[in-house]
C-alpha cells in the first residue's frame, strides 16, 4: 500500500492514542501529515527502541499507546517481541511499517525481508494477536478491532517506499520532551516533571 | 551468615533504598553478581520487574516510563552497559531524559574472571568519556547513595550510573 495513504488513514483514526514514532520515515511522514507536536514523541534520534519506549509510557496509563516503527528498526532488535509478549500490556499497539528499505537513508534496500516473515516471527514469539495488511482498505476495516479490543497487538503494514526524501520534525530534543510531557501531565493528571528544587519560599535554605 | 544469605540481605537493602526513592519499575538483564538482586526485584511486590532481551531495551523501556511518572532502574552487568552507549547518548542525551542505571563493576581488582579484562580497562574510562555522573557503591553504607543518585539524575535531566562492587553485593564490605 502507499505509505502516505496508510499514514493518512492512521492519522485520521488514531485520535485519542498516544503515539511514538521511530527514526526515519515514520517520524518524518507523521510530522509531514499531521504537524502534531504534543501527543506524539518523535523518537527520531534512535532506531529499534520506539516500541519499548512506548511500553514504558503504556505502563502508566490506560490509554492506548501506539508505536510506529520501520522494519529497519525492527530488524535491529527483533527480540523486543519477546519482552512485549511477556509484558502483555493491554494498551500497547505495535505497528511495523515494512517498506523493505532504509527510507531516510536514500532508500537503500534491506536484504532481509524477502526471506523473513515478520508476522510469523511475532507468532513464534508467542504473540497471539498478529495482523498483517497490504492494503489501506484492509487496515481500515480492522483498525477498530486492533485499537478497541484490549490486548497487545503486533501489526505488519506492507507499504511501498516513499521515493522521496523528507525532513525530520523540526523539534529539538528538550522541546519535544516538554511538549510531550506537559501534554501527558495535562491529560493523564499525573506529575512527570519535578517541582523545582530551589526557590521554594518554605525552604529558603535549599537554594 | 552464609554467602548467599549475605547477598540476599544486601539485595533487600538495595530494594528498600530503591523503593524509598520512588523506583517502582526495574528492567534487568543478568550478571552473575546481581542474581540475588534481580530475584529480589522479581519477587518484591513494590516493583514491577521486566526481564529484557538486551540491555538497550532496558534503556528504552525505562526512558519511556519517565513519561508515565514512574521511577525506574535499568539494572545490568558492566558488559551490557557498554552496549548501551548508543541508546543512552541518542535517547537520554538528545531528549534529556533522566534515568538511573545500575551496573556491576566487573574487571576491578579481585574479579577473577579473565573475560572481564576489557571492563577492567575500559568501563570507567568510557563512563567518564560520555560524562555520565558515576556513583560507586563499594560498601554497605554506600547503598544509601542510591537515592542521591536517583535525585541527581532528575536534577541533571540525564542518566546517572551507580556501580556495585562484588564486595558490596556480597555483604563483605
Amino acid at each position: 500500500m502507499d505509505f502516505a495513504e496508510c499514514f493518512r488513514l492512521l492519522a485520521g483514526r488514531l485520535r485519542e492514542e498516544i503515539i511514538v514514532t521511530s527514526a526515519g520515515n515514520c517520524s518524518e511522514l507523521w510530522w509531514e501529515i499531521t504537524r502534531e507536536s504534543e501527543r506524539v514523541f518523535y523518537l527520531d534520534a534512535s532506531m529499534s527502541l520506539a516500541s519499548l519506549f512506548a511500553a514504558g509510557i503504556a505502563l502508566g496509563t490506560g490509554r492506548n499507546v501506539v508505536a510506529l516503527s520501520g522494519d529497519g528498526a525492527f530488524c535491529m532488535n527483533p527480540g523486543m517481541l519477546m519482552v512485549e509478549r511477556a509484558m502483555a500490556l493491554p494498551n500497547l499497539k505495535h505497528f511495523v511499517l515494512s517498506n523493505r528499505c532504509y527510507g531516510s537513508t536514500n532508500e537503500l534496500p534491506m536484504r532481509f525481508p524477502e526471506h523473513v516473515d515478520y508476522a510469523a516471527m511475532a507468532r513464534a514469539a508467542g504473540v497471539e494477536r498478529v495482523y498483517g495488511f497490504a492494503t489501506v482498505e484492509g487496515l481500515g476495516q480492522a483498525l477498530d478491532e486492533i485499537l478497541g479490543v484490549p490486548g497487545y497487538v503486533f501489526v505488519v503494514l506492507d507499504v511501498e517506499p516513499l521515493r522521496r526524501q523528507l525532513p525530520s520534525p523540526p523539534l529539538d530534543g528538550p522541546e519535544l520532551k516538554f511538549r510531550f510531557g506537559r501534554y501527558l501531565e495535562r491529560t493523564l493528571g499525573r506529575r512527570i516533571f519535578d517541582e523545582p528544587l530551589h526557590g521554594n519560599a518554605s525552604s529558603p535554605s535549599s537554594t | 551468615m552464609e554467602k548467599h544469605a549475605q547477598s540476599d540481605a544486601v539485595a533487600a537493602t538495595i530494594a528498600d533504598a530503591a523503593a524509598d526513592c520512588g523506583i517502582s519499575l526495574v528492567a534487568s538483564l543478568p550478571d552473575g553478581w546481581i542474581t540475588s538482586l534481580i530475584q529480589r526485584f522479581e519477587t518484591d511486590a513494590r516493583f514491577r520487574h521486566v526481564a529484557v532481551n538486551r540491555e538497550e531495551s532496558a534503556i528504552g523501556l525505562c526512558s519511556g516510563a519517565f513519561f508515565s511518572g514512574i521511577g525506574a532502574l535499568a539494572l545490568m552487568g558492566a558488559s551490557g552497559f557498554l552496549t548501551c552507549i548508543y541508546a543512552i547518548t541518542k535517547i537520554n542525551y538528545t531528549y534529556q531524559i533522566p534515568l538511573l542505571i545500575g551496573i556491576t563493576l566487573r574487571g576491578r581488582l579481585g574479579d577473577p574472571a579473565k573475560f572481564h579484562q576489557s571492563n577492567g580497562l575500559y568501563l570507567e574510562p568510557v563512563i567518564r568519556a560520555i560524562d555520565i555522573p558515576f556513583v560507586a557503591i563499594e560498601r554497605g553504607a554506600d547503598i544509601a547513595r542510591l537515592a542521591a543518585a536517583f535525585r541527581h539524575s532528575r536534577m541533571m535531566a540525564r542518566p546517572v550510573v551507580v556501580g556495585f562492587t562484588r564486595e558490596a553485593l556480597r555483604g563483605e564490605a
